[in-house]
């Protein structure tokens, strides 16, 4: 870490490493520690719902706890996807995250028993909300279902434990940056203001009508492509050059594709309203976004894949833990740019509106770009920051087999029986129940992948928790003083 | 890109100026919409909701109904909600403006209940249709669980309040 080292660095690479624990990783161990460890819990305790709501959802007339009113499927399915996203997916970005602009910035966080109060507070907050929605108290909007109160603190905890990666970026000691910092500097940035305008059009001042659902749409888009896109992308594109050791190829389109994708993401959320009654221009502005969307898609295919493809660093990144499932994030992000920008237009948007189509493209999103991506990224950070190494690599190929079948088994059943579904729909001399028992091998699957995720969820926290336990690092030279 | 506050100026624009164009100028163009009769003189549309129905609207939204159930028929030529009998019109927004929340949904798992009150109207029929075939037994007291509690009896009247049956000045019924 020289002065010299600084400056002669080549574009398109993020600054060499040093294979000790640094000063930097030594002080924000605590705090990344505190969030992984949550975003495991979270992320395990999602699954078994997971598999619980896939079970309800294959037999709608009953399902293993028929008459418990704590576990009606309206429950079970929003405590999910409330306990995915806010607990595993923001505690684990908020960890790498931080991480990541620490090393690229060289920053020593300081204050870390902020950032640990930011993250208790975060995961009370998490607890009190789905704890309210088991009880029969939720708000009825998605991804904001915990009653209102929840919100603020939320928020609150965001600028605490989130806010750190925009100090770091602003704290670098040279003028240059690096793709990866723009993308986490926009997702801890976008994140905040979203949720803080969404709360209140949607719960605190309830727009009139129809716009609190235009709100919502707003929402959740910025929520996954601002929170779980940026944060993921900055990832990849941290640790492919950085683990093959070379230079992301056409590297000088990347400030392009995070402009397009921050411009674009924000104006996508009306696709999920079309048909909805809401004025017609906002629809087609959805459409235009999304289909929009296919710049920064393609710019990334070209800085991923370029990337990959010289050299055999395919063949590298397949022997390679971190940038097994690092590719197939980044694979998987080609495939979500796209199906996004044709399943935008109105014809096909008719077909899949109502059915698991959009859920396929969300899991697309969230599990098989950045849930794989942060499993890559751990496999690279936790081994740094605890000093040992993971304990056992049986688990490690259950973690990756079962995820990634699991990933692709429900991707594909709920794209595929998402527009069977659809077609059903469309022909209304199809009935509701024949609808119904048709779509019970698809639901087959989803329960099969989901009992998959779960497997490998448990390999992933067995190996990350072993290796935390047995870890000596508190001995460790350049700990805070 | 180098400096943060272009950086950040950017990032706060990408944001800001979608929720200006695609929320607040909605607001503003939806925000006035209240209820208002389809022909000079006619009745209002919506109309009020009964207390017991907005009772039961809060049972709708602590079961999490809104996770299978849309309320909103699209118009003639996307989807077949018409076709299905779903609704004799497609959904405006002055539809909504008295609901709250607004609970347009996003997935059919089960069918679309936007004019559920205009095509049943046999109290029996709702309730055997709010246990699903015995999930929702809880909301039910009796030997054979036919004795609706105050939670079901509420639910009921929210689900038959629900109609959009009516002509409003944005979609006239044919006569």
């Amino acid at each position: 870490m020289t002065q010299e080292n600084r400056s002669d660095r080549p574009q398109g690479r993020p600054p060499e490493g040093d294979s000790r624990l640094t000063r930097t990783e030594s002080q924000l161990r605590g705090p990344f520690l505190l969030f992984f460890i949550s975003a495991v819990i979270w992320l395990l305790a999602a699954s078994v719902l997971g598999v619980i709501a896939a079970l309800e959802q294959g037999s709608l007339a009953g399902g293993p706890f028929r008459d418990c009113e704590m576990l009606t499927y309206g429950h079970i399915a929003a405590a999910q996807h409330n306990l995915f996203v806010y607990g595993w997916g923001f505690n684990a970005f908020f960890a790498l995250n931080l991480w990541l602009l620490s090393q690229l910035g060289r920053f020593e966080l300081r204050n870390g028993w902020l950032a640990t109060l930011g993250g208790v507070f975060w995961n009370l907050a998490l607890t009190y909300g789905v704890v309210l929605i088991f009880a029969g108290n939720q708000t009825g909007f998605s991804l904001l279902e915990f009653p209102r109160e929840v919100g603020p603190v939320l928020a609150v905890a965001f600028l605490l434990a989130g806010f750190w990666p925009i100090v770091a970026f602003a704290r670098r000691p040279t003028g240059h940056t690096f793709a990866s910092q723009w993308f986490v500097v926009a997702a801890s940035f976008a994140f905040p203001l979203t949720y803080l305008l969404a709360q209140l059009l949607i719960l605190w001042q309830p727009a009139s009508g129809v716009v609190q659902a235009i709100a919502h749409s707003w929402f959740v888009s910025n929520l996954l492509l601002l929170w779980f896109g940026a944060s993921a992308l900055a990832a990849v594109y941290y640790f492919l050059p950085k683990v093959l050791d070379r230079t992301i190829s056409g590297y000088y389109l990347a400030p392009v594709a995070f402009w397009s994708f921050v411009l674009f993401a924000g104006w996508t959320g009306p696709a999920a309203l079309i048909g909805a009654p809401v004025p017609l221009w906002l629809q087609s502005v959805g459409v235009v976004a999304g289909a929009m969307l296919i710049i920064p898609a393609i710019i990334t295919a070209i800085n991923f894949h370029g990337t990959l493809s010289s050299e055999g660093g395919w063949s590298r990144a397949w022997n390679d833990t971190t940038l097994r499932f690092v590719s197939f994030g980044a694979v998987s992000f080609t495939v979500f740019g796209v199906l996004n920008a044709v399943f935008s237009f109105r014809g096909y948007n008719a077909v899949t509106r109502f059915t698991s189509f959009a859920a396929g493209q969300e899991q697309l999103l969230t599990y098989a770009f950045a849930s794989m991506v942060l499993f890559g990224a751990t496999y690279f950070v936790l081994p740094r920051l605890t000093g040992s190494l993971w304990p056992s690599a049986k688990l490690v190929h259950v973690h990756f087999w079962s995820t990634a079948l699991g990933a692709v088994a429900s991707i594909v059943a709920l794209l595929v029986g998402g527009w069977e579904n659809g077609k059903q729909l469309a022909d209304a001399s199809v009935s509701f129940q024949q609808i119904a028992k048709s779509t019970t091998a698809w639901n087959t699957v989803l329960s099969v992948s989901a009992v998959l995720l779960l497997v490998g969820h448990i390999a992933f926290a067995l190996n990350a928790f072993g290796m935390i336990l047995k870890s000596s690092a508190p001995a460790s030279a350049g700990r805070h003083d | 890109m180098k400096n943060l506050n272009s950086l950040l100026a950017g990032i706060f624009l990408a944001v800001a100026f979608p929720f200006g164009t695609l929320v607040i100028s909605s607001q503003i163009q939806l925000g006035p919409l209240g209820p208002a009769p389809a022909e000079e003189g006619g009745p209002l549309f919506p109309s009020r909701e009964p207390g017991l129905a907005i009772q039961g609207r809060a049972v709708y939204v602590s079961l999490g109904c809104v996770s299978c159930h849309t309320q909103q028929v699209r118009p003639a030529g996307q989807g077949s909600d018409i076709a299905r009998g779903y609704g004799v019109r497609a959904s405006v927004a002055r539809d909504y403006v008295l609901q709250k929340p607004v609970l347009l949904g996003e997935r059919r798992i089960g069918p679309d209940l936007a004019n559920y009150g205009a095509r049943t109207k046999d109290l029996a029929v709702v309730h055997t249709a709010i246990k699903h075939d015995g999930q929702f037994t809880f909301l039910y007291t009796g030997a054979k669980q036919e004795v609706p509690s105050g939670r079901a009896v509420a639910l009921a009247a929210y689900l038959q309040s629900l109609r959009q049956d009516y002509s409003s000045p944005e979609a006239k019924l044919k006569k």
